[in-house]
């Protein structure tokens, strides 16, 4: 449960803040909402990668239907990776590592400030 | 554990953080390109999905208002001048910002600094020319005048408010992945994009003569490209009478010129075969009675294109027409009362001077019996990646010494001075800004008094009947044969000694034949009192323009617009008899080769995209001309060849001529041995080319293709467009040449206008505005150019006004 509230979590920041500001400022707010819920490291990269990624690839995917442009096409031919829809997936890649970077960043940052519970064993 | 993990995550993110936001060699940084809310995704949007209604424009008197037909063409509304140039300054950049830039960077010698040291040797050039030097120098023209340098400055202001509202979304997909980021606009750019006009269209092959009068000697030289030719039919008709007393230059007495064989590169030139037609037929040739002016400018076929359409309209007048992205308002176009066109009006505007300097440190150079100071001028080339290279460009009063030890002559201990009217203070702005308000034939020569360089031959039309045509440009006054070869520059009688007045500039209004046209010939008749010379007047497009605007009558505005796609090729018509006089069909018996030799013998002389014939002559043509010259292609030093018109006298009148006997073989050469080895090789490369690749019908060998200005952004360019013409054709269309503007305008109580260029109005290549027009264009076909109303919203885009 914690996994999909991160994740929305993680689409709306990037939704929000990412038109206004660059991508590592996007980073810095994606970590501080993982350190907030506080998953553990791996859950936390799949959840923000999973959330920024869909962001990316929903947004680049939105937008080269809606324009109808054939600027993604010439792109593609440009930098030399095949199709517009490639550089979509290429897109969504860099959204998905960016994501989960930024996130596990964020988890790990709070396990060393939370401290571990003494004597668990001792009763 | 638990630090390692965040140390671990945390170097990752800084490290992937860093990586993406850097350029690797010559990819750009990763996250600015594809992220979608700052990377080249947004230039997918289309300016109309984009649309403002309301854009905040500091400085402005009134609002201005702005209606953008389904074209994207924008019609300005302003109260006055400076709000209206202030906006042009803004809408053009919205859709031309990466342009304009590019274009003046390229005239200031500044590319090193965006793509790096590929750059520095192109960069030199432009800047040996003196195209900044001479740009400096407009510049101080144009604000001598504090009505013009306001202009300029509101126009800057406005190009300038846009770039400060700049986001990482909106800049031009072309500064993203060139990764660098625009600078402020200023009046100089302005004077820097005329210049970059000046180079396209000027050129000189003084080089080229001095080598061929060193080897052929100076009367072979004169046989082979004679002053004027058989069939001279001029800009300005030949039965114009001269009544002014012409100003007299002493000639020196021995013409002696400097004896070097010069082996370097020479400057690149434009084109050959490249130029315009205009013309205006008066309302006593036309159906309606009204006058009809018709324009296009043949240039390099670029994207973005070069010229941008626009109406710019004040209470007091209402202007449309193509415009140059970076440049005072419309260059090419009409008004209510008046429509004007240019074509370039070459006349050898460029010399050489071959310097002698004192000693090594070049502080001093011969002139006369004098020693006279030089300049130096640093220019300092910012390359990146690198440190900046600092060139040193000697001046003379000539001009820039361009060749000297370390710029293309690296074997040759030469020097020598550019000449050049591009250099000098000029006016060229002002010229259009009244051009745009003109009401009749006075106003047109008021603007045109300030008109120096590139020379245009302005065309002109009016409301009121009267049409004209005007050769202007600041030209010196020369002796005869005077500029053709380079020149001592240390005899003061080789320099220039006068120029031209401007009254007395050649010129006519309303001639008897109810006509004026231009298509880049010779400009008058031998009966001007004035020596007039340049290697690549044009003899064919001119004829055929001529002939046909005799042969009209009830002249309408599509008779112009077909005129204007006219696919004639009059080279062909008068070279393919004699050619296949010559040739020796009993030797050509393969089945291939009499095929080839049916359709070229059954063409009607078109050169339509579909007509296979102009492909077989285009390549048996170029075979010949290969034979002909073999050995002069073969010499070291850069000569050039006799035109086509010459070539096609020679091949007809003296077959036998010692001229096509190549010195180094032991038989005799005719034309005959030249035209049937020409065919041979025809047929051997034409089966060869249908093997690979097909149809050779004519769009399919020619291949028209429209580029990006940088030439590595191929999936911008449009390629293979399916279109006819050709070199020397009044529809120019060759391979990257061709109609870069076609308009058609006929005058009236409301003037009725068409125009198309091969582009689209918008720079950014993923808006559906970048090269729309395209295919229009490559069908003949024209969009409506009429004046609009600021009340007359019907089919708008859209609108937006400037607060």
């Amino acid at each position: 449960m914690k996994f999909i509230g991160l994740t929305f979590l993680v689409i709306l920041v990037v939704g929000i803040i990412n038109p206004f500001f660059p991508f590592w400022v996007v980073m810095i707010f994606i970590a501080i909402v993982s350190a907030f819920i506080g998953l553990p490291a791996f859950v936390s990269f799949l959840a923000g990668a999973l959330g920024m990624g869909l962001v990316w690839v929903g947004q680049s995917f939105y937008l080269s239907i809606y324009s109808g442009s054939d600027l993604p096409q010439k792109m593609a031919e440009l930098i030399g990776v095949g199709s517009g829809m490639t550089l979509v997936a290429i897109t969504g890649v860099l959204g998905f590592i960016i994501g989960g970077l930024s996130a596990w960043t964020g988890s790990a940052f709070r396990k060393v400030f939370t401290p571990a519970p003494d004597n668990i064993y001792r009763g | 554990m638990k630090y390692l993990s965040l140390i671990v995550s945390l170097i990752l993110s800084v490290g992937l953080a860093f990586l993406i936001s850097r350029p690797i060699d010559s990819v750009p940084p990763l996250a600015g390109l594809l992220d979608p809310n700052h990377g080249f995704w947004q230039n997918t949007l289309s300016e109309d999905q984009i649309a403002e209604k309301e854009i905040d424009l500091d400085n402005l008197s009134a609002p201005v208002k702005v209606i953008y037909d389904e074209d994207l063409i924008p019609h300005v509304f302003a109260e006055n001048e400076l709000d209206l140039y202030r906006a042009q300054g803004y809408i053009t950049a919205q859709h031309r910002l990466w342009q304009m830039e590019f274009q003046t960077h390229a005239a200031a010698g500044r590319i090193s600094e965006i793509v790096g040291p590929a750059a520095i040797e192109l960069d030199r050039m432009n800047r040996r020319k003196g195209l900044a030097f001479g740009a400096e120098k407009g510049l101080a023209g144009m604000s001598s005048e504090p009505e013009i340098e306001a202009i300029l400055e509101a126009f800057s202001d406005g190009v300038n408010q846009y770039i400060d509202g700049l986001t990482d979304a909106t800049l031009p997909v072309e500064y993203k992945i060139l990764n660098y980021r625009p600078e402020h606009w200023t009046p100089y750019k302005s004077a820097l994009l005329l210049k970059y006009m000046a180079d396209m269209l000027m050129g000189d092959s003084d080089l080229q003569f001095s080598n061929l009068r060193k080897i052929l000697g100076e009367e072979m030289v004169n046989k082979l490209f004679p002053y004027f030719p058989k069939d001279n039919d001029p800009v300005i008709e030949a039965e114009r009478i001269w009544d002014f007393d012409p100003i007299q230059v002493q000639s020196p007495d021995t013409t002696v010129y400097p004896n070097d064989l010069l082996v370097m590169d020479p400057l690149p030139q434009p084109e050959p075969g490249i130029g315009s037609n205009n013309w205006a037929v008066s309302g006593s040739k036309t159906k309606s009675g009204r006058p009809i002016l018709a324009n296009d400018p043949h240039l390099s076929l670029n994207l973005p294109s070069i010229w941008y359409s626009m109406q710019l309209t004040t209470p007091n007048h209402s202007v449309k027409g193509a415009t140059l992205p970076g440049a005072i308002g419309v260059i090419s176009g009409f008004n209510e009362n008046i429509a004007w066109g240019v074509t370039n009006a070459t006349k050898d505007a460029r010399d050489w001077y071959k310097i002698t300097f004192k000693d090594e440190s070049r502080t001093q150079y011969k002139y006369g019996d004098e020693w006279r100071d030089t300049e130096f001028r640093i220019e300092e080339i910012k390359v990146k990646g690198e440190d900046a290279f600092i060139d040193t460009v000697v001046y003379t009063h000539y001009g820039p010494v361009v060749y000297d030890k370390s710029f293309r002559s690296d074997r040759q201990d030469v020097n020598f001075s550019l000449k050049w009217t591009a250099h000098e203070e000029s006016q060229e702005v002002k010229t259009f800004i009244l051009m745009n308000k003109a009401k009749n034939h006075d106003d047109y020569n008021d603007a045109l008094d300030n008109y120096i360089a590139p020379p245009q031959n302005f065309v002109f039309a009016a409301k009121d009947g009267d049409i004209a045509m005007r050769i202007q440009g600041k030209f010196p006054v020369k002796w005869e044969g005077q500029g053709r070869f380079f020149m001592d520059g240390a005899d003061p009688l080789m320099d220039w000694q006068a120029y031209i007045p401007f009254d007395q500039n050649a010129s006519t209004l309303n001639p008897e034949r109810g006509f004026v046209s231009s298509a880049n010939q010779h400009p008058v008749d031998p009966s001007y009192p004035y020596f007039v010379w340049d290697r690549s007047y044009e003899h064919y497009r001119n004829r055929r323009l001529n002939n046909e605007l005799r042969r009209m009558d009830d002249i309408t505005v599509d008779d112009m617009k077909a005129l204007q796609f006219d696919d004639y090729y009059l080279h062909a018509a008068e070279a393919l008899p004699v050619i296949l006089d010559l040739l020796d069909e009993e030797k050509f018996n393969s089945d291939v080769a009499k095929k080839y030799l049916q359709e070229l013998k059954s063409w009607d002389f078109y050169a339509d995209p579909n007509q296979k014939a102009p492909t077989l002559f285009y390549i048996w043509w170029d075979k010949i001309d290969d034979q002909i010259w073999k050995e002069w292609y073969e010499w070291e030093a850069l000569v050039t060849t006799p035109n086509n018109y010459q070539m096609v006298e020679l091949l007809k009148n003296e077959p036998q001529g010692e001229i096509f006997d190549h010195k180094n073989t032991s038989e005799t050469e005719t034309a005959a041995t030249h035209v049937n080895a020409g065919f041979a090789e025809l047929v051997e490369t034409m089966s060869e080319w249908e093997s690979e690749e097909g149809d050779y019908s004519w769009a399919n060998y020619k291949r028209t293709s429209v580029r990006h200005l940088v030439p590595q952004f191929e999936s911008f360019s449009v390629t293979n467009i399916y279109t006819g013409g050709g070199r020397g054709i009044l529809n120019a269309t060759s391979e990257r040449h061709g109609a870069s503007w076609r308009m058609v305008v006929e005058l009236g109580e409301t003037p009725n206008a068409y125009g198309i260029y091969p582009g689209g109005q918008s720079g950014n290549p993923g808006s559906r505005f970048y090269s729309n027009m395209i295919s229009r264009w490559s069908k003949g076909e024209y969009i409506d150019f009429s004046l609009r109303s600021l009340d007359d919203t019907q089919g708008a885009l859209f609108t937006t006004t400037f607060n």
